[in-house]
């Protein structure tokens, strides 16, 4: 895990990481969620709504947001604050997502970073997110 | 558009509250939303509307809206 300080984050720092999307995270995030909505639990109900299979939750995709910033940039001193997110595209399980940001901004005098983040999943972008976070001291 | 209308577009934005008009004698008590977070928000937008730059003490130093738009009119003209 990271642990960057406010002042050792500079403007363009970028972090990534990779993860696949299993049936099993599909299962824990409606056990979590209660989200039965059959678009993400009901393979024929989404064929039938012009997708490719069961959609992966927009929300399960976006925890990974969760971890860029809380494990990768800043890392252990992140205090996650706000989050704007984009859904641009489906994802499917198995998909392989690579999600990735960039500090494109620094707030002196709370200690905030903004992060520009974006997830991709065979060289699309699937989703898109403004994160901003307070850094620990 | 002077600083009070300045304030006031920024106020409705933080608080996504279109309808929203401010006066000099608010204070977070009188605006349900102003939470802690919402005060990080107000005060960094204002930083970038009008190019300031504060300092903790002149924050902490704020009772109200009245308050925040003379530090603002202050530092505009140091």
């Amino acid at each position: 895990m990271n642990k960057y300080s406010y002042d050792e984050l500079k403007i363009g720092q970028k972090e990534s990481f990779e993860v696949v999307v299993t049936e099993q995270m599909q299962t824990s995030f409606l056990n979590l969620s209660g989200d039965i909505n059959p678009l993400h639990c009901n393979c024929d109900f989404a064929k039938e709504k012009g997708f490719n299979d069961k959609v992966v939750y927009g929300m399960l995709t976006s925890s990974f947001y969760s971890t860029l910033v809380g494990v990768y940039l800043p890392g252990e001193n992140c205090l996650f604050q706000e989050a704007e997110i984009q859904f641009n595209k489906p994802v499917y399980i198995g998909d392989k997502l690579i999600v990735s940001g960039e500090v494109t901004e620094k707030q002196d005098l709370y200690k905030r970073i903004v992060v520009k983040a974006k997830i991709t999943a065979n060289e699309k972008t699937v989703s898109k997110a403004k994160l901003t976070l307070g850094v620990l001291n | 558009m002077d600083n009070f209308e300045k304030l006031q577009t920024i106020f409705r934005e933080v608080f996504d509250d279109e309808s929203l008009n401010i006066k000099r004698e608010y204070s977070a008590a009188d605006i349900e939303d102003w939470d802690s977070l919402a005060q990080i928000n107000l005060i960094v937008a204002i930083e970038k509307e009008f190019n300031l730059k504060f300092n903790i003490n002149e924050i902490s130093a704020l009772e109200n809206i009245g308050d925040m738009l003379d530090l603002i009119e202050r530092k505009l003209n140091e």
